[in-house]
């Protein structure tokens, strides 16, 4: 089993759990978060339902969704790492046009997982009026690889490109936190060069690892407005030591360095495949927590979290981060659900809304057309 | 023809001259290591008495900016002659170091096949300027290092100039495992950077590096021509020096890593008030400043003066 979900990414620091924590909110910061209580007793029923249950990942049935009457989709390449293509679906809303100003929102994807799981979100946004772009990381779905080489390369600092035909390996599901950072920084630029774009009101969602994902790039980026993080709790601790390398990281780091590579553990939830067990090592060193100080207030951040998530209780470590922060940040429980019922039935219903209530807010209501028959 | 004669006559006196610069008993060897997939180049300096069932100290030497292991070799031989295993290194990109690839035709690939092995049409980059990368490889260096037989693992350090300077605090912030530390004429930037994260004012230097990671994001696939790739490196180098703060790291040093500073007394390029001497003070383990005559470009007896003081450094808190 891998070894650290990635929201317990940020620190450890205990903290009293204090329900919904308001921080240095107002009440005219927050959005209404009524629908939680006005859904307490279907979510009781969620939680109670066999059918719902859901342990160690998401299932198939719940990344399906219906596109919403006059959402469409497209597919696009946009590239980091100078030059390594990634895969984002677009979703426009009815009603678009490449003439408007519309607000974007990028959507991640969770530890080892895919954005087909997470479409969903995307596409219920769009129906709110909002252009959204769904991500694969690079190494994982329809993004590019990290390519090696498998033969020696002679190539000298003569040129600054050489282009050959040339023996390669590549390889994929190279988890990194660090690389996700970037990933979603590039979708941003992506979006904010994209026509019937508003390059000023883009907003960033992320839900189990990339909900401490977006907190770190909300520390490294400005540009993003409004932040959506779901399942996840990063804390607010500064860094001040390095992170510790236990013998056995230290002995795969020896080997990584010696052969290119270490050793394999099974890694992800909803979809399994192995990762570099370095992963875990490296993850822990994006420590979102200690960006907390460095978040312009010009970004509003919403967390949206699960009371029962088995996968360590991120309601302590949110509120501190909430409290920390200068600026806005609200925190929402939904009760009696776990971390991957989030996905699903009246919990999806409920943290979907929560999530277009917090853009819409923060980046500003797009125009709805109604959609056909309404 | 007899320029290439006189080249080679040139290179093999060069060589030679190298050569007879090592300290008595000195050895070198070639040796490749790995940083992210990419194979690097590393070339060790063995002392005398250095033996694979023993346990040397050893330091790790980066390279200035845009500078291969060529430039520093003499102060690994240096610090061989002191009784330290050392090992100069060049950066993906540079060097003997393998560059960045990049396909550049399309490969089917499939998660569920972790490995896959092709043919393919390629492109690699080369003198791609990225500190965060720099750092990564001087960390799977030591990585190297530490299993090298007869290295003593818990015994490493890490010496760099100029923006290498730079890299040692972010290494030394950053990685538990070293122990000592020496930053040369080091390019720490960053003391005055706002921490806080602001939005460019429209029209100024930080909104032209967005619009830049704009078209990036965008267009940015690996470039063809080598022209096209001078100007994505120069760039790309752009955006990353913009983000790059050493000084942030300063703190995050631990208490039992001791750090050297030397710096020029005629330094024009850097300012050692922001930089060597302003990390000092924020230090909270031993640390000493020391000043070497001439400038930033620290060369002849200055350069001596220089390794003589990393080396002892070394000796003294390895």
């Amino acid at each position: 089993m891998f070894g650290l979900p990635g929201l317990r990414l940020g620190s450890a620091s205990v903290f009293v759990a204090a329900g919904i924590a308001l921080g240095s909110l107002t009440a005219t910061a927050q959005i209404d978060a009524s629908i939680v209580e006005k859904n307490r007793a279907d979510l009781e029923k969620q939680s109670k339902d066999p059918v719902m249950k859901r342990e160690g990942g998401t299932q198939p049935l719940d990344w399906g969704y219906q596109l919403p009457d006059g959402v469409t989709t497209h597919q696009v390449t946009f590239y980091v790492g100078g030059g390594t293509p990634l895969y984002g679906k677009m979703f426009f809303p009815r009603g678009f046009t490449k003439t408007g100003k519309r607000p974007a929102i990028v959507c991640g994807h969770g530890i080892n997982a895919l954005s087909i799981g997470i479409e969903k979100y995307a596409a219920r946004f769009a129906d709110r009026g909002f252009v959204a772009m769904a991500i694969d990381y690079e190494s994982y779905g329809f993004s590019g690889s990290e390519v090696s080489l498998m033969e020696d390369d002679k190539t000298t600092d003569a040129r600054a490109v050489w282009e050959k035909t040339a023996r390669v390996q590549l390889k994929r599901t190279d988890l990194n936190n660090f690389k996700e950072v970037e990933d979603y920084r590039a979708a941003v630029s992506f979006l904010q060069g994209e026509p019937g774009i508003d390059p000023d009101r883009i907003g960033i969602w992320g839900s189990s690892n990339a909900g401490s994902v977006v907190i770190a790039v909300a520390g490294h980026d400005a540009r993003v407005k409004a932040v959506v993080s779901q399942i996840a709790g990063t804390g607010a601790a500064p860094a001040t030591t390095p992170v510790n390398i236990t013998p056995a990281f230290l002995d795969d780091m020896i080997k990584r360095a010696r052969t290119g590579q270490g050793a394999e553990v099974d890694g992800g939830f909803s979809f399994r495949s192995k990762v570099d067990m370095y992963s875990s090592q490296r993850n822990r060193e994006v420590r979102p927590g200690a960006t907390v100080d460095r978040i312009p207030e010009t970004t509003k951040i919403l967390s949206v979290l699960a009371e029962k998530d088995e996968l360590g209780n991120p309601v302590p470590a949110a509120n501190a981060a909430a409290k920390a922060f200068k600026g806005t940040w609200q925190v929402v429980v939904l009760p009696y659900m776990t971390h991957f019922e989030m996905y699903s039935g009246t919990a999806f219903e409920v943290d979907s809304t929560l999530a277009g209530d917090w853009f819409e807010k923060y980046l500003g209501a797009p125009p709805v057309m109604k959609a056909k028959g309404e | 023809m007899k320029t290439t004669l006189g080249i080679a006559f040139l290179l093999a006196f060069l060589a030679t001259a190298s050569a007879a610069t090592l300290p008595d008993g000195v050895t070198t060897r070639d040796v490749w290591f790995y940083s992210e997939g990419v194979k690097c180049y590393g070339k060790l300096f063995l002392p005398k008495d250095f033996a694979a069932d023993g346990k040397s100290r050893a330091v790790i030497l980066a390279p200035g900016w845009g500078e291969t292991a060529a430039s520093t070799e003499k102060y690994a031989a240096n610090f061989a002659g002191k009784g330290l295993a050392a090992m100069a290194i060049d950066y993906r990109g540079w060097g003997k170091s393998g560059g960045y690839v990049y396909l550049a035709e399309n490969v089917r690939y499939d998660d569920r096949l972790r490995f896959s092995q092709h043919t393919a049409k390629v492109r690699i980059r080369r003198k791609r300027l990225i500190p965060d990368d720099q750092v990564s490889d001087i960390r799977n260096a030591i990585s190297f290092l530490q299993g090298e037989p007869g290295v003593d693992r818990l015994h490493i350090g890490v010496w760099g100039a100029d923006m290498a300077g730079g890299h040692v605090m972010v290494i030394a912030g950053l990685d538990p495992r070293v122990k000592a530390v020496v930053a040369q004429v080091p390019i720490i930037e960053g003391k005055n950077a706002e921490r806080k994260l602001s939005l460019p004012k429209p029209g100024s230097k930080q909104a032209d590096i967005q619009q830049v990671e704009v078209n990036l994001a965008r267009t940015g696939e690996a470039p063809a021509t080598p022209v096209a790739a001078v100007a994505m490196n120069a760039e790309e180098t752009k955006i990353a020096l913009a983000e790059y703060h050493p000084f942030w790291f300063v703190s995050q040093i631990p208490e039992k890593t001791a750090v050297l500073f030397v710096v020029a007394a005629n330094d024009t390029k850097v300012k050692n008030e922001d930089n060597a001497i302003a990390a000092a003070k924020v230090l909270k383990g031993p640390n000493s400043v020391t000043t070497v005559p001439g400038a930033h470009a620290v060369a002849g007896k200055a350069s001596d003066q220089a390794a003589d003081a990393a080396g002892e450094w070394f000796v003294k808190y390895l």
